[in-house]
């Protein structure tokens, strides 16, 4: 398929075949390269779009957004949905500290489901990948099995026992919740990257005399620290992400996350949509960065995490 | 080793114990307790719970919001399945090679995935407006409407489609993701012996890579039909409590949270998990079969 390889091509002038690199005539090869021009263009309109008309609502006034027809880029252009929204101009609304203080929110409760996640995950995954015990086997495909529970399984009884414990309505309950059901992944994730690592290596340590926790500290955990980066940023941006579940488990401003915030304000149909788009670009650039930035990381997180 | 046989012993665990915990605790119990409860009377402002058999069940069949609900959803999971692995296949396809700037385009195409689902039903929402939409604005352009429309809300089976749209352009990248790594695990020489066998590109692909990405078609599909049955950020900010374009996850958090009819929202949460597993068993066997073949 390469133009290294035109000896192998059938001496066929009539061949349909015309795979890239194999330049007929040169029209051939500017169709082909056209194209895909033409197909990368679609797909990033497809994957970009609504992404980009979010971002174009909310840097522009409210009279320019509902103008018809539509205007594709901001003009004028203003910043003064974001300047609302934090605080800075002068009509110092109430959405500006709802959604600041949703924001927080979501960052203590996927925060902190990411780091009991990761330290609960190392040292089962560890032990999974490592040492003998009992019922090992029927411990760990029981663990994965949740993978495929819907959340149709446990939304109303987590509710149930958050409320019998009181713990409805705090980051705790939150926390609790996201870990229970993050953790199988974690685990898959963390299980593949501590099997590809040689056993040779804590070998050394062990018959040195270290124990095995130190052996997974001090040698393991610093050799597979890209996956447990991968593991950490998926089950942040997991967390992140809930709408249904913190929707059930928090009832007001202290503790509810920007998902639930963003999705209020929109049913209130009183705030302006520039303040709204304003507010869901935020929401979405905090995950959105952290995917362009980290974007290998995830890629080979979801792909072992998928292929269970 | 040196150190104590029993601390040796008991390690592996301690050091599982809080994973035990967490999956006993707050997934094993919960769907024990689920499970049990879809037969039981439960109304906490209306005490006592009560054993009332299949009770539950007959109720919320006989209820025309569940039995729509449950007919959307079948168009969702349809609709999602078959567009999100089509359309996942063939970007998928179309990043298979290698390019200058590939891993943009890769990073940026993953991007919808990895945001809120809600947040995401908000924008399209506002695509989708009625007054001032993009989407309006665009086939007004086109000349493909006359005057602006209202998409949601009227039509039933408009409203399942355009809601599920939203959804698919979440769920696509991950479709993607997957079926890209089966497409690059196939080695290159295939392609090179297929072609000096004379096989053009149409029929490479349909003997060649489709049967060998089978397994990733498989699992993909699965993974769409669970989140499209699942579907409810997206129902629940561009349908809200309608019962028009309603969703049987939908469905489940009204009887259960707002109409506080904790007994049925068990029994339908039950009808909906048992539903996902016969499901996703039957699409991996069915797609797992037909590679043998």
């Amino acid at each position: 398929m390469t133009a290294t390889t035109p000896a192998t091509r059938p001496p066929r002038a009539t061949s349909s075949w015309s795979g890239p690199g194999q330049p007929r005539r040169p029209a051939q090869r500017v169709a082909r390269v056209l194209g895909r021009l033409v197909a990368l263009a679609v797909i990033l309109l497809w994957s970009l779009f609504p992404l980009y008309w979010a971002l174009n609502t909310s840097l522009t006034t409210l009279s320019a957004a509902t103008s018809r027809p539509a205007r594709y880029w901001p003009s004028p252009l203003v910043l003064g949905s974001y300047q609302q929204l934090f605080g800075i101009s002068t009509s110092r609304s109430g959405v500006a500290y709802q959604f600041g203080r949703s924001l927080l929110n979501a960052t203590i409760e996927s925060g902190g489901a990411m780091v009991l996640s990761v330290v609960v995950a190392v040292f089962a995954a560890y032990a999974f990948a490592r040492l003998r015990f009992h019922f090992k086997r029927a411990i760990f495909v029981s663990v994965l099995a949740t993978l495929l529970l819907p959340a149709y399984a446990t939304l109303i009884p987590l509710y149930r026992i958050m409320s019998n414990v009181h713990l409805v309505n705090t980051y705790i309950g939150v926390i609790l919740v996201y870990t229970s059901g993050f953790l199988p992944l974690a685990i898959w994730v963390l299980f593949n990257y501590f099997n590809n690592v040689p056993p040779e290596l804590e070998e050394a340590a062990l018959v040195d005399g270290t124990s095995p926790v130190g052996a997974l500290l001090r040698v393991i955990v610093p050799v597979a620290l890209p996956g447990i980066a991968a593991t950490a940023i998926i089950v942040f941006l997991l967390g992140w992400a809930q709408f249904l579940f913190p929707l059930v488990l928090t009832s007001d401003l202290s503790t509810q996350p920007v998902t639930v915030i963003v999705a209020a304000l929109n049913g209130q149909r009183i705030v302006p949509l520039t303040l709204l788009m304003a507010a869901g670009t935020l929401a979405a650039a905090v995950p959105g960065v952290i995917a362009l930035v980290l974007n290998r990381h995830i890629i080979q997180g979801v792909t072992a995490g998928a292929v269970k | 080793m040196s150190r104590p046989a029993s601390q040796g012993r008991l390690l592996p665990y301690i050091l599982i114990s809080p994973l035990v915990v967490f999956i006993g605790a707050l997934s094993f119990y919960p769907t024990v307790l689920s499970t049990v409860q879809a037969f039981f009377r439960v109304t906490p402002l209306d005490p006592p719970t009560r054993f009332n058999g299949l009770e539950n069940f007959r109720d919320l069949f006989a209820s025309s919001a569940v039995r729509t609900s449950i007919a959307n959803t079948a168009a969702y999971v349809v609709i999602g399945v078959v567009f999100s692995v089509v359309l996942g296949t063939a970007i998928a396809s179309a990043l298979q090679q290698h390019f200058r700037f590939r891993g943009v385009v890769l990073a940026l195409v993953v991007l919808p995935w990895a945001l809120p689902g809600v947040v995401e039903a908000v924008i399209w929402n506002w695509m989708y407006d009625p007054n001032f939409g993009v989407v309006n604005s665009v086939l007004r352009s086109l000349h493909l409407i006359g005057s602006y429309q209202v998409f949601l809300g009227l039509s039933r089976w408009l409203t399942v489609a355009l809601i599920e749209l939203s959804q698919i352009w979440q769920i696509t990248p991950l479709m993607a993701l997957i079926i890209l790594a089966a497409l690059q695990s196939v080695p290159r020489d295939f392609y090179e012996a297929a072609h000096v066998d004379g096989a053009n590109r149409r029929q490479s692909f349909r003997y060649l890579t489709l049967p060998l990405i089978r397994p990733a078609l498989a699992v993909s599909s699965v993974e769409a039909l669970v989140l499209s049955l699942n579907i409810f950020d997206q129902v629940y900010v561009l349908n809200g409590n309608a019962t028009l374009g309603s969703s049987l996850m939908l469905q489940t958090y009204i009887v259960t949270f707002q109409d506080l009819n904790f007994g049925q929202g068990y029994a339908l949460s039950l009808v909906a998990t048992v539903a996902t597993a016969l499901l996703s068993m039957t699409v991996i066997a069915l797609l797992y079969r037909r590679s043998q073949a």
